[in-house]
């Protein structure tokens, strides 16, 4: 408790203290909400509260596919075994390692658009396209960490009583059917866990594969709060600004965190 | 267990903001300053390349004060600036400090020492003081010198049929000759990356000279800068017509500078960069693919008749003295023995920078580093680093956004002018 309150929560407090104050010439300075009118003025950080909104539409597929994966390792399809090993590989790679393969295969003149060009398609330019790069971004980053969500599903099935399964099979199901009536209703708890952890590490750790693909471009169209807050105070030089998209950060993801515990606690009363 | 949850996403929240804070205090954050130590932080004293140069100014240091012990601190370049911001916001750590010349020191002078009374003798002898100046004052000695000399591939030149001693004077001159390269090897005009924004930065200052008369271009400097006026726009115009008629190596805005655009050149795929003087992408990294005799250094192409190419270059790296330091006339001896012309032909030997003391002997170096010291004298400061770093990040942007078409060389001029107003 002591070391939540020194080492947690009184930076905060600090940190929430310093965004009211000034830079540069201004520093130490109250400035009261100066950072935060500049903040919401500058474009930059308004797409990168847009992307936030962006990775939370795309929530969805990044837990559809661990789940569709893990469903079919369960129900042992041809080299089950070998998916299952190879499924987590990526989630042992460091961001900045994955960051560096996918650079390679997805820089202008690299394989990727090579294969595409052999098929007749032209090249794309997925990190300097601004329409493009977040979504590969966002595709590297659910390829190196949905491993993880993997093996949570695999562990929610073996909670899955196996004679419901075979009572579908009986009766004929096919496989969409078995999923959607048999599998997803018996899992909903396993479901909206992934659904929590997989936000809060889209929200918290994209920023070593942003740092090593697009330096928040191309066109700053890659930039995530996290980002903004380096940048601004490592590289302008304007921590108090950095404070204030922190504190700003810091309510996203409160409110995020609430709703998501909200649901949980939702779930829980249904059963 | 509803306490449990909040309290764990109060965790997850405080995590995420002090990441955001920069808590890392980092591992060399000793408080330096008692009267016989100095604590130096860099980014370059870890590399084995400048270590002959570090044990050169240590050597010097030590005949003048043989009782002070000096620690370096290399910081990882990546995070330099930021763990600085967190010793600055302290008030206290190194006493002499590593800077790049220009944007960098100038934010951040606050927290440093002017140096004038100090290094009066050493102004005739080093260059490039310009970038470690604000308002007058003198914040550090500059050691390297960095500039963006407009490199060429003279294996190329030749095998297109072109006199690789004489590269072409004016712009149009210049296209062509780019036109007859592709056409005969297949290898594009310029090697560029703009993956973070540095190219436009390059190309700014090493078309500049050739673009801006030479009363704009002290304007410039001095800061008067009219952004609305054709010349300056001229230049994001050329940027934007020689990305748009082909010159560039594919997929520039991806491609990152350091070091996807210079091994590009290296390997012959392009016949000229905007390169660098020091450190990297320089004369004698391309050496060691081609051949050093086969690296050439050219004037800017001429674009407007009433302009005068000049070498563009500043002070690149530069030791200043924290304000916090208890000795100041200490911690500068350690500045002049850190740019003492015995340490600096160590740096130049080793390192392969263009130093700032332009009194040493580079005749071995091939023709390349041979024609940028020549043009030193006559050089001026580059123009980008004129410009503060909030400017210098949004024309990043804004030169990746005219290269994919989505906006106007006028409307790019209009958001500069206002930053540079404001920044």
């Amino acid at each position: 408790m002591l070391i939540i309150v020194v080492l947690r929560l009184w930076p905060l407090v600090l940190g929430v203290n310093f965004s009211f104050t000034g830079d540069g010439d201004r520093n130490g300075t109250w400035v009261g909400l100066d950072n935060y009118v500049t903040l919401f003025g500058d474009p930059l950080f308004r797409t990168a509260l847009r992307n936030v909104g962006l990775l939370v539409l795309l929530l969805p597929v990044a837990v559809a596919i661990p789940g569709l994966l893990a469903t079919f390792v369960y129900l042992r399809v041809p080299g089950h075994r070998v998916y299952r090993g190879v499924y987590f590989f990526p989630a042992v790679l460091s961001p900045v390692i994955v960051g560096a393969i996918f650079n390679l295969l997805l820089a202008f003149d690299g394989p990727l658009n090579t294969l595409l060009g052999g098929v007749g398609i032209g090249p794309v330019d997925w990190l300097g396209d601004p329409d493009v790069a977040i979504f590969a971004v966002v595709g590297v980053h659910v390829w190196a960490t949905f491993g993880m969500a993997l093996v949570v599903f695999l562990a929610g099935f073996s909670t899955l009583d196996p004679s419901l399964l075979d009572a579908a099979k009986v009766d004929g199901a096919s496989l969409p059917q078995t999923v959607w009536h048999v599998i997803i209703p018996s899992l909903s708890r396993t479901i909206q866990f992934v659904f929590v952890t997989t936000m809060i590490g889209m929200l918290t750790s994209m920023f070593g594969l942003l740092f090593v693909m697009t330096s928040g471009g191309p066109e700053g169209s890659t930039y995530l709060p996290e980002y903004y807050v380096w940048i601004q105070q490592g590289q302008m030089n304007q921590p108090a600004l950095a404070s204030a998209a922190s504190t700003a950060l810091f309510l996203i993801m409160l409110v995020v965190g609430l709703v998501q515990i909200g649901i949980l606690r939702r779930a829980g009363k249904e059963e | 267990m509803k306490q449990r949850t909040l309290w764990s996403a109060a965790l997850v929240v405080g995590l995420a903001l002090t990441a955001g804070c920069g808590s890392a205090a980092g591992p060399g954050s000793q408080s330096g300053g008692s009267g016989d130590k100095l604590v130096v932080w860099d980014w370059k004293s870890g590399d084995a390349k400048a270590a002959g140069y570090v044990e050169k100014a240590k050597a010097d240091f030590a005949k003048k004060h043989p009782g002070v012990e000096v620690e370096f601190v290399a910081q990882p370049f990546d995070q330099y600036y930021t763990l600085l911001g967190t010793a600055i916001q302290a008030g206290k750590g190194p006493d002499v400090i590593l800077f790049n010349g220009g944007g960098q020191i100038r934010d951040r002078a606050d927290a440093l020492a002017p140096l004038d009374e100090y290094v009066a003798e050493d102004k005739q002898r080093l260059a490039g003081w310009d970038a470690f100046t604000k308002a007058g004052k003198t914040y550090a000695e500059p050691v390297t010198l960095q500039g963006h000399p407009i490199y060429y591939n003279k294996a190329l030149y030749e095998k297109a049929g072109l006199n690789p001693d004489a590269p072409a004077k004016t712009w149009d001159d210049f296209v062509e000759n780019c036109g007859v390269i592709t056409e005969k090897t297949g290898a594009k005009c310029f090697a560029l990356g703009n993956k973070e924004g540095i190219g436009i930065q390059f190309f700014l200052s090493a078309l500049g000279s050739a673009t801006l008369t030479p009363q704009e271009y002290d304007d410039w400097i001095a800061g008067k800068r009219n952004w609305a006026s054709p010349d300056v726009k001229r230049i994001f115009e050329l940027w934007k017509q020689a990305n748009d008629a082909g010159l560039n190596t594919d997929g520039a805005n991806s491609t990152a500078m350091f070091n996807d655009a210079f091994a590009a050149f290296q390997s012959g795929k392009a016949a000229n960069v905007i390169g660098l003087m020091s450190d990297i992408g320089h004369w004698k990294d391309f050496a060691e693919f081609l051949d050093a005799d086969k690296v050439g250094v050219m004037d800017a192409p001429v674009v407007n008749p009433a302009a005068t190419p000049s070498l563009p270059y500043d002070g690149g790296i530069g030791y200043g003295v924290a304000k916090w330091t208890k000795d100041p006339k200490l911690a500068a001896d350690l500045v002049r023995s850190l740019t003492s012309t015995d340490a600096l032909k160590a740096f130049y030997v080793d390192g392969g920078a263009i130093a700032s003391d332009t009194t040493i002997d580079v005749s071995e170096g091939g023709p390349a580093v041979k024609t940028i010291v020549s043009e030193v004298k006559t050089g001026k400061p580059a123009l980008h680093v004129a410009l503060s770093s909030k400017t210098i990040d949004l024309m990043g942007r804004l030169s990746q956004q005219l290269l994919s078409g989505s906006i106007t060389v006028d409307e790019v001029v209009q958001q500069l002018a206002a930053s540079d107003k404001t920044g």
